[in-house]
């Protein structure tokens, strides 16, 4: 490693090193509101370095990482979604007893995890950087040692080491295949006739890799975990669950498979044309069927990480782009609904039942009318987000011409829109009088986790109404990645 | 000749081991049965030239890991596994998968093209831990420095799961495991939870 | 000699028994041993390739999954205490309470 490959790697050393920071800060003085300073520093410095890394670009660094534009944006978006989820973290702490301090080790933990992730190019760094950050939402998520809490974190745990365990044999069958571990020397392996690879293992192997990446991105039929998880974590880690980790895998999922051409392997493509459609089909009929708020949000990103496949088998440089803006709208909209649950929620547990939502309007105005938002933006209905998100992913779908996938993206949305519009209409009905009000709702949300939800409503309509700048920025960004 | 007399003996001893693990309706001697597991590879291991990992196998996976196994067994009390009602959908699965692995076995054995290639030990020296350590300070570097974040993730958030504080009953559970531990009974009885944490 | 073969079947077949182990066994650590010999059993092709290519960058792979290992179950284990502290039962059946 040269003086230029640590500086190109500088926001990694940065986000390591700022938790070794709170780690010693934690030691030293335990202050909740110390740590979150130390916490958002770290995060706002590593963002900060990424263009001036940017620079650089693109420099592999080792045949582990690669720091390209593709990469970088990717880290930028995954360290901005941790900076709005530490924020949150901090007003769903506030209420919370006992020790609160680490919780924001583990969130800088494994947001460095995730950005290894989108820079990784070797089997190595990918299968660690999903470590990282599957290790660190196991505590996480058991965080508050609630009953629920720790369901869920027991359940993640035995899946994901599942799927861990299946990703591993799959490079593994790759590695018996190529002998080579790096993903750049994987189609040359391939195409050389001389070596006698047989198809059917790394075939086999690659298909091991998808389970694995399927379950991190809760893909049907790899999505059993998904509904208790997010149920059973703190809101703010169901954020985390829901956003980051989630499009640190799909990045990494578009790398890996435009390199290794997916359209080399029919039967490959089939399963994920399964998967996808499934994915929608499921994440929308299921969800219909769901009362609590954020089981409900759990088939939602089912059915979004299914639209988002239809770009991903479009493939091309369109398909990258609508990928990446799509991420970008359902990270804005997914954090400012998990943001407003986080809000309303109080020590006890997580606002999350159908009453704690009837006749929100009437009470807080304000709540209610984000949360319309974010839920019309997750629905895709125009002016939002979400529309223009959806509209990209539509757009690169038919420039492939891959018809039966998107006509049931829209017909799977036009599904998903009525069990938006229920929580919308129920959120808007009037209360019954003499009706007690829940006591998750009397509680006034903190100022840090208002701010933070408003910048996201603001955003969702800037990105719904005048997509142009950030369109370019992922044009010039997102394409051409090697 | 040897060489397949020491593979065969190894993967039977592993296999069996594997095998006994499964059905085994005692949770320590599922452990002892993996650890059994673990040495045999470890064995294999050094037949395959790579005595680190050989080492590393022991001293990582038989040694540590197997013995915090054994360690939270005994802590729980979980030795005897209480027979368990299986799902109806269970044993069914569990053949259908057994016969693909069969079929696995049979078509690797029988008609894999390049199986024909044969392992045998290179003459020159290969991956003597010499090497591996220049390796894994140059090349590999960066992931050897993420693994360093993987083990603080595993330490704090192993700390921070299992720390006694709160809830009746826990803190009932608290003061038995006090008792067990303390030979007298402590003179202070825990009043808040910062002060059993200190007891335990 | 040995055959390259072999060796993958042997790791197939301890694979796939820990896959067995986790669709069967219903204990949360008897489960979390299966996943252990599952990762052993991938090791396992990876040190034999290791060989065949003469490339050390096998070897290096099993030592960082042997560290993952080691992380994982500091983590799983403390979870699967934390979990016997409220229920009082390691029987992944009795993990129940979180439905819609």
């Amino acid at each position: 490693m040269t003086a230029a490959d640590v500086y190109a790697i500088l926001p990694l050393i940065v986000l390591g090193g700022a938790s070794v920071v709170v780690l010693l800060g934690i030691a030293v003085h335990r202050s909740h509101s110390l740590t979150l300073i130390l916490t958002l520093t770290g995060l706002v410095a590593a963002f900060l370095l990424l263009p001036l890394v940017s620079i650089e670009a693109p420099r592999q660094v080792t045949p582990l990482l690669v720091i390209d534009s593709y990469s970088i944006f990717f880290s930028g978006l995954i360290i901005a979604a941790s900076f709005i989820i530490t924020v949150l973290s901090y007003s769903y702490l506030s209420q919370q007893r006992g020790h609160r301090e680490e919780f924001y080790l583990f969130l800088l933990l494994a947001t460095l995890g995730s950005v290894v992730l989108v820079a990784s190019t070797h089997f190595a760094s990918f299968f660690l950087g999903l470590e990282v950050l599957s290790v660190s939402l196991y505590t996480l998520i058991a965080y508050s040692r609630k009953e629920y809490g720790i369901e869920a974190g027991v359940k993640y745990l035995i899946l994901a080491g599942l799927s861990s365990a299946f990703l591993l044999f799959g490079m593994a069958l790759v590695y018996s295949e190529l002998g080579t571990m790096k993903l750049a020397q994987i189609p040359t392996s391939l195409s050389n006739p001389s070596s006698g690879v047989s198809q059917v293992f790394v075939l086999g192997g690659l298909a091991l890799i998808v389970v694995g990446i399927g379950f991190k991105l809760a893909l049907v039929p790899f999505h059993l975990w998904t509904p208790d998880v997010y149920q059973g974590a703190p809101a703010p880690v169901t954020a985390f669950v829901a956003t980051i980790s989630k499009g640190a895998m799909f990045a990494l999922l578009l790398r890996y498979f435009t390199v290794v051409n997916i359209h080399n392997y029919p039967s490959l493509y089939l399963a994920f044309v399964v998967i996808a459609i499934a994915s929608m089909f499921i994440g929308n009929l299921l969800g219909l069927l769901q009362t609590k708020l954020k089981r409900l949000l759990a088939y939602s990103s089912i059915s979004h990480l299914g639209y988002l496949l239809v770009a991903f088998l479009a493939s091309g440089p369109l398909a990258a782009v609508a990928v990446a803006f799509y991420l970008v709208t359902y990270f804005v909209t997914t954090l400012g609904a998990f943001g407003l649950i986080t809000i309303m929620s109080n020590s006890d547990r997580d606002a999350e039942d159908p009453e704690d939502y009837r006749g929100l309007f009437w009470r807080k105005p304000w709540i209610a009318g984000s949360f319309t938002a974010m839920l019309l933006s997750l629905a895709g209905v125009p002016l939002t987000a979400g529309f223009v998100g959806k509209f990209y992913l539509v757009t690169a779908g038919i420039g492939s011409a891959l018809w039966l996938l998107v006509i049931v993206l829209v017909v799977t949305s036009g599904i998903g829109l009525y069990y938006y519009l229920r929580v919308v209409v129920a959120m808007f009905a009037s209360l019954p009088k003499g009706s007690t009000i829940a006591p998750a709702m009397r509680i006034s949300p903190h100022f840090t986790g208002a701010l933070a939800v408003t910048i996201l409503v603001l955003l969702l309509f800037w990105l719904g109404i005048y997509p142009t700048p950030i369109l370019r920025l992922i044009e010039s960004m997102v394409t051409g990645f090697s | 000749m040897s060489a397949l007399i020491f593979f065969f003996t190894f993967a039977l001893i592993a296999v069996g081991a594997a095998v006994g693990m499964l059905f085994s309706r005692n949770a320590i001697y599922a452990a002892l049965l993996l650890i059994v597991n673990f040495a045999s590879v470890a064995f294999l291991y050094l037949s395959l030239g790579a005595p680190f990992i050989a080492l590393a196998q022991v001293t990582v996976y038989a040694g540590a890991i197997m013995v915090l196994f054994l360690f939270v067994i005994m802590l729980l009390g979980a030795e005897r596994l209480p027979p368990s009602q299986e799902l109806p959908w269970q044993r069914p699965l569990g053949i259908v998968l057994a016969f693909l692995l069969l079929i696995e076995a049979v078509y690797g054995i029988v008609f894999r093209v390049n199986s024909a290639a044969t392992l045998s030990l290179p003459v020159v020296e290969f991956a003597t831990p010499a090497e591996i350590g220049s390796a894994l300070f140059s090349t590999y570097l960066l992931p050897f420095e993420i693994t360093s974040v993987l083990l603080l993730v595993a330490v704090v958030g192993a700390i921070v799961l299992t720390r006694a504080e709160g809830g009746a009953r826990r803190r009932a559970l608290v003061s038995q495991i006090t008792q067990a531990v303390a030979t007298e009974v402590p003179e202070h009885k825990a009043e808040t939870p910062e002060e059993e944490k200190e007891l335990v | 000699m040995v055959p390259l073969s072999y060796y993958l079947m042997l790791s197939a077949v301890m694979f796939f028994l820990g896959v067995l182990g986790v669709m069967l066994r219903r204990n949360a650590i008897i489960i979390f041993m299966s996943l252990e010999l599952m990762f052993n059993a991938a090791n396992l092709a990876f040190v034999a390739f290791a060989l065949y290519y003469h490339s050390l960058s096998g070897q290096i792979f099993v030592f960082f999954v042997m560290t993952v290992a080691a992380a994982e179950v500091a983590v799983g284990l403390a979870l699967i205490v934390a979990i016997f502290r409220t229920k009082h039962s390691i029987n992944v059946d009795q993990l129940s309470s979180l439905k819609g």
